[in-house]
């Protein structure tokens, strides 16, 4: 079990480096946007490695990760439809 | 948990603090992003960091090969190896059965006879189920299912699917997906599959003796026929 968590926190980690130096790179200055992309992250590692860990704080992290993915979204929809 | 987890996310975290408050002062926004997301992945290890590491499920392992070991051979002097397993309700204890006799009326704790022949009574610790269902009559194999897949999946993680049908008072569960490290207590008479499943319909059934009629092990898992005695 505790293999697939560090194999998890690896991959998550590769893809966070990867897309926030990409980010950086092309001079992104909205702090949302590194945010939305490393939830993406944490949720496109976790459905590749499937950690299968069940405690409760993950549980939490996971409906966090989730509701702030949603609001900055719905964020950003509002400021297209009302700019 | 896993300190040096532990102790790297809050690093990270202290770490991705300072970078925000530096990327604040300067006035660079792209930093404070950095700053963001690394402070998310910190939180996101100190979570997992809580994680059941794997020498305290080595050594649980172990304690169960050794309990499973000890009872294999208690049945074997007993000469019930090819006993029938039930479980069998006592007041408001759950008694895991292994007898010759099908489902014995009167069983108490440990070994003793029952219709002239010799019985193991192991007492059951009853699973943190929740039954949505107010009435026994109302049990279904859908709601059995459910709490299955509730307690298997969800909480235990020991498997990765539960299919369960009914014939009358005779049900069949299909496991699949068995977990690497349970698969070789299926062979033992005392297999947490078998015991959490009987269990589980022991409990929402209510019923006086949950007795398992056969256990067929395939390719993709297991499958357990029921037989339910009210």
């Amino acid at each position: 079990m505790q293999s697939r968590v560090s194999l998890f926190i690896l991959v998550y980690a590769l893809m966070i480096v990867l897309s926030t130096v990409a980010l950086y790179l092309l001079r992104e200055q909205r702090v949302d946007v590194y945010i939305s992309l490393n939830i993406l992250s944490y949720y496109v590692s976790y459905a590749v490695v499937r950690p299968s860990i069940s405690t409760n704080i993950v549980r939490i992290i996971n409906i966090i990760l989730f509701i702030l993915f949603i609001a900055i979204v719905a964020y950003r929809i509002y400021e297209v439809l009302a700019p | 948990m896993n300190t040096s987890l532990l102790i790297l996310g809050l690093n990270i975290v202290v770490v991705s603090a300072l970078l925000s408050l530096y990327g604040l002062i300067i006035g660079d926004s792209g930093l404070v992003g950095i700053a963001a997301s690394l402070g998310l992945a910190g939180g996101v290890i100190v979570a997992y960091s809580r994680a059941p590491q794997d020498p305290s499920t080595t050594s649980l392992l172990n304690y169960s090969k050794a309990l499973v070991n000890t009872v294999t051979s208690v049945l074997e002097d007993l000469d019930l190896l090819e006993s029938n397993i039930c479980i069998a309700r006592k007041d408001t204890e759950l008694l895991m059965v292994y007898s010759k006799t099908p489902c014995p009326v009167e069983v108490d704790p440990g070994l003793g006879f029952s219709s002239g022949s010799p019985y193991l009574a192991i007492p059951i610790e009853t699973p943190s189920i929740e039954i949505t269902e107010t009435s026994s009559t109302s049990i279904t194999e859908e709601s059995i299912e459910r709490v299955l897949r509730s307690l298997l999946i969800d909480d235990l993680t020991i498997c990765r699917g539960v299919k369960v049908a009914s014939e009358g008072e005779s049900y069949r569960v299909f496991i699949t997906g068995l977990a690497e490290y349970l698969k070789d207590f299926t062979k033992y008479p005392i297999d947490p599959y078998t015991i959490l499943v009987l269990t589980v319909v022991s409990y929402t059934t209510s019923a006086r003796c949950v007795r398992l009629v056969q256990r067929i092990h395939m390719p993709e898992g297991l499958m357990l026929i029921l037989r339910v005695e009210k």
